[in-house]
């Protein structure tokens, strides 16, 4: 007997045009809402995010159909990805029915649904609606049984939940009545192509056609009605998302990671910066809204909300759409709360894990510009003070200008303002490893490593200025672009054309924020560099064993994607690595970022312990990072967190220049070869230094020195 | 109401100072400048006065000094003052307190100012004479060291900080002058649509030549830095040692055993 069936069977060919005309309906009242919801994000400002089609359709097609950022929380978001490839699948079985029964075969005669091929398509739609609904029951099982904290259960995911479950069940019902009728008896060997139509069918087996038919109508009218309620649902409910996030794919932010706007500030007559109301962010900011499902990646990720602070990068997200759609007029910076905009590090684990591409970091730098641009308002007066600092003296720990340079004194660097300007690459300090003596240490070990390896590396000495990071990522655009601009014409000024940092945060700076007011350099971080030097054989090490954990920092790992190199460096100086639970992507902040370097941390509990006691779980000896602000954390962490003897906080530099070779410096060959696995802590560089006045000739003692005590208090994280 | 801020650009009290060629001054190379940490709580001041008034007095924020001083002087139009005077002097460092305070005073006459605001002194000279005398040479009531500004119609209630952590508070008429000392204020951070209109606010040059008449009555006889002291000495042994030790350095090293 052919396999194949009938289409329309019981219900005949009379419903099409009440179906039709109901589908018409349902379709329509989703177009509505959604057009509805398109006029609120219109009141966003304008913003081209429909250019270079070729990059953000495949982005699109990746992230929709391969569910690439739902699977990478496997937890739900296996569940998620084979209820949406079981549910794309039955969709496009519904579309070969209406291809072949309403087109094809009334116009042509043609009947796709026939042989070998509706066998198959009968298993795979079977299957695809069983691992639908075993999904959903297990999606289920862990939003209303398991309730994994801060997921929330609102109406939407009763409804959600509900209908779906309701339209695979009739759907069945529907199947399983028909094949009771139509094959069980009949044509048994086809039945088998629908193992679970076939096991429903067989619970009817007893019943009369009679009753059986009337059943037929029933389910079939149901699942009709609930499909048609789901698609009007979609705007109205959280389902939008099966618009909003693959729309969200396609509006991705296709700039370098991090890029956040710069603002025109030559601009005539314009008084208003950064955003205080939802109006004032573009309207993909709102559209992120609507793309949110509230699956809490992002705050479970969040350094901030993971120490009891108030934030929570979903709630804020949230907030702007709560705002958008139902207050506009309302300060969305009063509503989201200023210690919740200051609490944030930028750190991106929201922005990198979100299934949706929400894009939560420059939401958030936004309105702090608002707070610092258009209120003068900073999280701390320690933060005022050290913004200041950065203006006055070009680093926010207010020591002299001049003495930025200090640190090269003995070692083999050019400074260009001496006229050495014929130099390999430029080494960018940056403040903390220009006049904090811990961070100085990872500079001397920088300069080493270069002269191990016969590269000529110059700096710029008092003439380098704050990169301007800090304060651009607490808002202060105006500062930040006031540094930005000293610091581009004389790199400019010297013909630089490379550039090294030991510093993520100056690398992202001067690497993709100085772009956009005319840096044209390369701009290396030196954990790429030394690896180039050692996979070339420039440099070569003694291989020293030790046990290690690494910290990826955010500005490298998750902002840059450098993950393998400095693993590889360290590798090669013969570590062996114990990787943290939370590692690469997921990196877990040290809490510096963002500016937050600058502040104290007031609210709720330090997250430099945090990251320390995760590095201390693994059991070795030594944390590496590559940044200073990390290693500053660090060091604080460490004795703060009453880890001291367990963990020894180090830079990647520093592991590097011990094992030289030649050897460039004695204390290097002096310091000896230790058995693993018991910390190092003879040596430890200065390990509690802190930034203080050098000794100048005259130095008055003044409120100020008073003042930079407390910042290198905050630095050190150690004082009041 | 007419309110004058007289304000002065000082060195970052962090920089790295070198005596200049003529030996009585720093030299200016090397250094960073701001505004002198006083003169800001005396802007801000003069700011929330004008914002407690509804807007109505005009504040003139003036600075003696070369060039750079104008930055001094666009940050204070920044935080909310209305115009500013730039006495142009190259060689302020060699005028005296009481020079200084005859230019300030030079320039106000006949300008009709009901309050002067300065800082309690320059964290550079520290004389701490500018605003008194400004207020001598004017004829106006004085407040010095300011830790509290209350005003009502014409009256200035003004905490005064004294010797030993105790405060006073005076009230005092317009016209008047008062001295501000830290912890009086916090001074604000600019807005940056108050940075951009500050760009356009007038600034009035004038040479110092024009408003000084006096000579100095004082002069700097020669600057160097503090002779370097000696370390600290550590006592050790047992505690009767200790205290024959200490007893011995009280006697020959100091005069505190003397008058008993």
């Amino acid at each position: 007997m052919e396999a194949t069936r009938e289409i329309y069977w019981n219900v005949g060919h009379g419903v099409v045009l009440p179906m039709y005309l109901l589908t018409l309906v349902a379709v329509a009242a989703c177009c509505y809402g959604i057009y509805q919801r398109v006029e609120v994000y219109r009141q966003g400002k304008e913003l081209n995010r429909l250019d270079a089609l070729g990059e953000r359709i495949p982005f699109l097609l990746k992230n929709l159909f391969g569910q690439a950022k739902v699977l990478r929380v496997s937890g739900p978001g296996f569940p998620h990805g084979l209820f949406f490839w079981g549910f794309v699948t039955l969709f496009i079985g519904t579309l070969l029915v209406m291809l072949q029964a309403d087109l094809t075969q009334p116009l042509f005669n043609v009947v796709i649904l026939k042989g070998s091929f509706y066998r198959f398509y009968s298993l795979a739609l079977d299957l695809a609606g069983a691992a639908a609904f075993l999904m959903l029951l297990g999606l289920m099982l862990r939003r209303f049984v398991y309730r994994p904290e801060g997921l929330k259960i609102t109406r939407d995911d009763y409804l959600m939940h509900g209908l779906l479950t309701a339209i695979i069940f009739t759907g069945f019902l529907a199947e399983g009545v028909r094949i009771a009728v139509t094959e069980l008896r009949m044509n048994p060997e086809l039945a088998r192509w629908s193992p679970i139509g076939m096991f429903v069918a067989n619970q009817f087996s007893a019943q009369d056609e009679v009753s059986l038919r009337q059943l037929h109508t029933l389910w079939w009218w149901g699942h009709l009605l609930l499909v048609l309620g789901f698609i009007v649902s979609i705007p109205w409910s959280k389902f939008r998302h099966l618009i909003t996030t693959p729309a969200n794919y396609l509006f991705t932010d296709l700039r370098p990671k991090g890029s956040i706007a710069t603002i025109n500030l030559e601009e005539e007559g314009v008084e208003q910066f950064g955003v205080e109301k939802v109006s004032e962010f573009s309207w993909k900011d709102i559209f992120d809204a609507d793309a949110c499902t509230s699956c809490k990646r992002c705050q479970d990720r969040c350094p901030a909300h993971n120490t009891e602070k108030p934030l929570s990068p979903m709630k804020v997200v949230q907030q702007v759409g709560e705002l958008a759609f139902g207050n506009p007029d309302k300060s969305l910076i009063e509503t989201v709360g200023n210690d919740a905009l200051w609490s944030c590090t930028t750190c991106r684990a929201c922005q990198e894990i979100c299934p949706a591409d929400v894009e939560h970091v420059n939401k958030i730098i936004e309105m702090r510009r608002n707070l610092v641009l258009m209120q003068g308002e900073f999280p701390g007066e320690e933060v005022m003070v050290a913004v200041n600092n950065v203006e006055v003296n070009g680093n926010p720990f207010g020591l002299a200008y001049a003495g930025r340079g200090d640190w090269t004194e003995g070692l083999d660097v050019q400074i260009l303002s001496e006229g050495g300007a014929d130099v390999d690459v430029l080494y960018f300090v940056g403040c903390y490893a220009s006049f904090d003596k811990r961070n100085q240490e990872v500079a001397k070990s920088f300069v080493k490593i270069c002269n191990a390896a016969g590269i000529k590396v110059g700096i710029l000495g008092k003439e380098e200025k704050c990169c301007g990071e800090p304060v651009r990522k607490l808002g202060n655009e105006y500062l930040y672009q006031m540094a930005a601009q000293e610091n581009i014409e004389l790199i400019n000024g010297y013909g630089i054309k490379r550039i090294v940092t030991t510093c993520p945060h100056c690398m992202n700076t001067l690497g993709r924020d100085y772009l956009d007011l005319g840096l044209d350099a390369q701009v290396e971080h030196y954990t790429v560099f030394i690896d180039r030097l050692l996979k070339e054989g420039t440099l070569v090490l003694d291989e020293r064993q030790f046990d290690y954990t690494y910290h990826d920092s955010c500005y490298l790992g998750r902002y840059q994607d450098i993950i393998q190199q400095p693993r590889d460096i360290l590798h090669v100086a013969g570590g062996r690595i114990n990787e943290m639970q939370k590692s690469e992507k997921e990196s877990f902040c040290c809490g510096a970022g963002g500016g937050r370097i600058l502040a104290e941390e007031k609210l709720g509990n330090r997250i430099n312990v945090k990251r320390v006691h995760m590095a201390e779980a693994t059991g070795a000896p030594v944390l590496v990072s590559n940044c200073p602000f990390c290693l500053t954390m660090f060091e604080d962490g460490i004795k703060t967190g009453e880890c001291e003897g367990k963990l020894k906080a180090r830079d990647l530099a520093e592991i590097v220049v011990e094992r030289l070779q030649p050897a460039a410096d004695l204390s290097a060959v002096l310091d000896t070869f230790l058995p693993t696995g018991i910390p190092q802590v003879e040596e430890a560089p200065a390990a509690d230094a802190e930034p203080e006045a050098g000794a100048e000739p005259v130095s008055a003692e003044t409120e100020k020195a008073r003042e930079t005590t407390g910042i290198s208090g905050v630095n050190g994280k150690d004082a009041a | 109401m007419k309110i004058l801020v007289c304000i002065k650009q000082v060195p970052d009290m962090e920089s790295r100072f070198k005596l200049n060629s003529e030996g009585t001054w720093y030299d200016e190379s090397d250094l960073a400048f701001r505004m002198n940490e006083y003169d800001e709580y005396a802007v801000e001041q003069a700011v929330q006065l004008k914002e407690q008034l509804g807007g109505e007095p005009e504040i003139t924020v003036l600075s003696i000094g070369p060039d750079r001083v104008v930055e001094a002087l666009k940050k204070a139009l920044a935080m909310g003052a209305d115009r500013a005077v730039h006495v142009k002097d190259d060689k302020y460092y060699q005028k005296d307190p009481w020079q200084v305070a005859s230019v300030i005073a030079g320039h106000a006459a006949g300008q009709g100012y009901d309050l002067v605001f300065t800082g309690m002194q320059s964290q550079d000279r520290g004389s701490a004479q500018v605003g008194v005398t400004v207020a001598e040479l004017l004829g106006f009531g004085c407040a010095t060291t300011l830790v509290g500004f209350t005003y009502d119609a014409g009256v200035i209630m003004a905490k005064r900080e004294l010797e030993g952590g105790s405060k006073g508070v005076i009230k005092l008429k317009l016209p008047a002058v008062v001295t501000c000392q830290l912890g009086l204020n916090t001074p604000r951070y600019p807005t940056l649509p108050n940075i951009m209109k500050a760009k356009k606010k007038e600034i009035v040059v004038q040479a110092v030549s024009e408003l000084l008449k006096e000579a100095e009555v004082t002069g700097t006889g020669g600057m160097y830095p503090p002779a370097k002291r000696g370390g600290g000495i550590v006592i050790e042994g047992e505690v009767n040692d200790q205290l024959d030790k200490l007893m011995r350095i009280l006697k020959e090293k100091t005069t505190v055993l003397r008058a008993a």
